[in-house]
């Protein structure tokens, strides 16, 4: 069990059930541990490291996903073992508990199950977002030092080739029922766009079939290749509004478990869910440079992998500490300079005003994110924006 | 996470994230707990604070680098 101190009192890491459980000063004594020196002062609203970091292992992948976020290529650039390891002992220096490694295709690398068994050598889980489409039974063997481990499945069957641009479907399911075979921890990854909302049902039913753990379903983004169709696969103002409900109900058919990333939170906030509840589990926007950041192949700390201003180096040690201790101005400090209707919202502080990569490429990152219903209500001037209490 | 003088007294647990994340903007929603609203906040907070409880291993103690001490 490790432990993080934070001025509220602390993070406990559990292996099982596997969850980041923040505890309140008393607890963290009750657990044996002594005061710390970062529970005085006032709440700085910022914890001192992420829990997660996003390592963008390489940008190296042959597949061509004709929409892919890091604009990946076969010759693209990738940590070294070496920088790898090297960015790992940061990371596990400023407490940062799982890590998810991804590209490109991380599988490409020869040199990654290295990476990961130093990451749990040192205390930190590694996860993994894998295409698949080179997954054998030996390498899904390898497999077993991650964590959680999704494949990226954004269709079934033609449906797959319609949003990657080419007929990978057969190669991606067998690489889960490889990886089902030896690990629990399996799920898949869906981006949910203009074209692929209305066939998650499909998706979300080869999971329960394949008896895997989770869907995550992402929301399309204007980042990489992505950029140049983000106008025509960004979802209509009826597909975000529905998205929360339609989530709760695949859920519900498949009796799945359903996760809806960061940049959805505006969607699901829209319906109101218990302010207190979504704050006990975590149901949060956008934390870029809070609870998540990301390392790029050229050692890059970031925000957010999606994009973001370079904050440090991750082998520049003092940089690093500056970054998480004051940086990321770029994500943490939208609350406070927020523009209706955010400014009023009482969901503010969780949902953060949305993605600020999908504001970006709308044309301005401190505006609202267009994507939230509340926002286009405001916009279209509709009266009918929900009563905010205080 | 701010409490009062008197909740800080209590040993409690503040929130809770179950899963690993394999994503670069997986920290979202998990639908399933919304649904259940309190009563499923309630009953996490008091089974973890049991589970937390219970276990006997000494706790190890991460992150502690600042700007100083970073390696």
């Amino acid at each position: 069990m490790k432990i993080r101190a934070e001025w509220f009192g602390g993070i406990v890491s559990l292996e099982r059930p596997r969850a980041l459980v923040s505890v309140n000063r008393a607890m963290m004594r009750l657990l044996g541990l002594a005061d710390s020196p970062r529970w005085k002062g006032a709440d700085p609203e910022r914890l001192t490291a992420p829990t997660e970091v996003h390592v963008v292992v390489s940008k190296r992948c042959s597949a061509g996903c004709k929409s892919c976020y890091v604009d990946a290529t076969p010759q693209g650039n990738a940590l070294s073992l070496e920088q790898a390891k090297a960015a790992l002992d940061r990371l596990a220096a400023h407490g940062v508990f799982h890590v998810a490694l991804g590209g490109g295709e991380a599988t490409d690398l020869d040199y990654l199950f290295e990476i990961a068994a130093y990451a749990r050598q040192i205390g930190i889980l590694p996860n993994l977002t894998t295409a698949g489409l080179n997954m054998t039974c030996a390498m899904a063997e390898r497999c077993k030092v991650f964590g959680q481990i999704n494949v990226s499945i954004d269709g079934v069957g033609a449906r797959y080739a319609d949003a990657r641009g080419f007929d990978g479907f057969r190669l991606a399911e067998r690489a889960l029922r490889q990886l089902r075979e030896v690990k629990k921890e399996v799920g898949i990854n869906c981006v949910v766009s203009r074209t692929t909302y209305d066939h998650l049902d499909e998706v979300v039913g080869l999971a329960r079939k394949l008896r895997l753990n989770e869907v995550e379903l992402l929301r399309f983004k204007p980042a990489g290749r992505g950029a140049k169709t983000f106008e025509e696969e960004d979802l209509t103002p009826e597909q975000g509004r529905g998205m929360f409900p339609l989530a709760k109900k695949l859920m519900f058919k498949h009796r799945m478990r359903i996760k809806l990333d960061c940049s959805f939170a505006p969607m699901v906030f829209w319906h109101r869910p218990n302010p207190a509840v979504a704050r006990f589990f975590g149901v949060v926007g956008c934390e870029g440079g809070n609870l998540l950041a990301s390392v790029m192949p050229d050692g890059n700390l970031v925000g957010c992998s999606f994009g973001g201003p370079n904050e440090a180096s991750i082998f520049d040690a003092e940089g690093t500490a500056r970054a998480f201790d004051r940086g990321f101005e770029a994500f943490r400090g939208y609350v406070d300079r927020a523009p209706e209707p955010c400014k009023s919202c009482e969901y503010l502080k969780l949902c953060k005003g949305g993605c600020r990569i999908v504001s970006q490429a709308r044309g301005d990152w401190w505006q609202p994110d267009p994507g939230c219903p509340r926002v286009q209500a405001h916009r279209a001037g509709a009266a009918k924006l929900p009563v905010i209490q205080s | 996470m701010s409490e009062t003088a008197e909740d800080e007294s209590r040993p409690r647990v503040l929130g809770v994230r179950f899963g690993a994340n394999p994503n670069s903007s997986s920290l979202g929603v998990d639908v399933s707990f919304l649904l259940f609203g309190g009563t499923a906040a309630l009953a996490a907070g008091l089974f973890l604070s049991s589970w937390l409880r219970a276990r006997r291993k000494p706790a190890e103690l991460v992150g502690q680098a600042d700007a100083k001490s970073a390696p």
